[in-house]
């Protein structure tokens, strides 16, 4: 492009070629894929590993979600900025939201051990109700701003097994590794790998 | 009838702007490779928005290369706005 002068319908449509360039949409479809596969992957093995060895100790297992996810999220985010080259607005927005949700995790994950340390209190079932809440409410509010119905749908399906959840919880129904984590991995996939797909082959559209 | 603002009204510069009016931020190489022009060229435009106040330039490094972020300042989204609104006054839109 030449430093030259314009005529005013030339500036025009220079203004609209330029914002059409632009438009390419980054839904974050990777991070909703490497945190989904995670998470499932996670809770088969420790289906798996309770369910024929009937030892608790597994249970430790679901520390590896996040110890990887969370450096893992934060190579993707730096080699992405690196890639793109812009951020707009909508971007910014979700980043954050996530961030902080993020951060609020690891947070009650050092409440929950700190108390099972210090008082021998278990309450591991907070980490859990509240990942499947905030990941829903997180991927409900992407989807309204980034306008994925999909993000949206698998939400609010998420939300409704946190809301199992926490009945459950407060009724002291026990979760049984039988029932309750076939449930689990399958709100996972819902909420996150099928999106994640959805988005993916729309970015690749692009 | 306004009329168009000189800094704004030649093409790299336009479209530079039109560029950052549409993301929050972006870095050189982007701008480079959508506007596609020059890495001097654009350098010099860039300079010309900084001076005027129009965008912000910041120099940083990601991992070991360096990275310039510009971004459109308040001065310069007022600015835009005036001058679209004079193109629309000149094309009667």
């Amino acid at each position: 492009m030449e430093e030259k002068q314009l005529t005013e319908k030339e500036s025009l449509e220079l203004i609209a070629s330029m914002i059409a360039r632009t438009k390419t949409r980054y839904l974050g479809s990777r991070k909703m894929l490497m945190w989904g596969y995670l998470v499932v992957i996670t809770a088969i093995s420790v289906w798996v590993l309770v369910a024929s060895t009937h030892n608790l100790v597994w249970n430790w297992l679901w520390f590896a979600i996040p110890l990887i996810g969370f450096p893992t999220t934060s190579m993707m985010s730096h080699s992405q900025q690196r890639h793109r080259g812009a951020t707009s607005y909508s971007d910014k927005v979700t980043s954050r939201l996530w961030t902080i949700f993020g951060i609020s995790e690891i947070v009650l994950i050092i409440m929950c051990l700190g108390f099972y340390l210090l008082g021998e209190t278990d309450c591991s079932g907070a980490i859990l109700v509240y990942s499947i809440l905030m990941t829903s409410g997180a991927e409900i509010a992407q989807g309204l701003i980034v306008r994925e119905n999909c993000l949206i749908y698998g939400g609010i399906i998420g939300l409704l097994v946190g809301m199992i959840t926490v009945c459950c919880i407060v009724g002291d129904i026990p979760l049984n590794v039988n029932w309750y984590m076939p449930l689990f991995i399958l709100a996972w996939i819902v909420t996150m790998i099928i999106p994640g797909h959805i988005l993916s082959n729309k970015e690749k559209q692009q | 009838m306004k009329e168009l603002n000189p800094l704004l009204h030649s093409q790299l510069r336009l479209a530079i702007m039109s560029i950052l009016m549409n993301v929050e931020e972006a870095d050189f190489v982007y701008l480079k490779e959508k506007t596609e022009s020059t890495a001097g060229n654009l350098s010099v435009q860039l300079d010309k928005l900084s001076s005027a106040g129009y965008i912000s330039v910041e120099k940083g490094m990601s991992g070991k290369r360096p990275r310039t972020i510009c971004a459109v300042t308040k001065a310069g989204r007022e600015a835009f706005e005036e001058y679209v609104e004079a193109l629309r006054t000149y094309l009667n839109l």
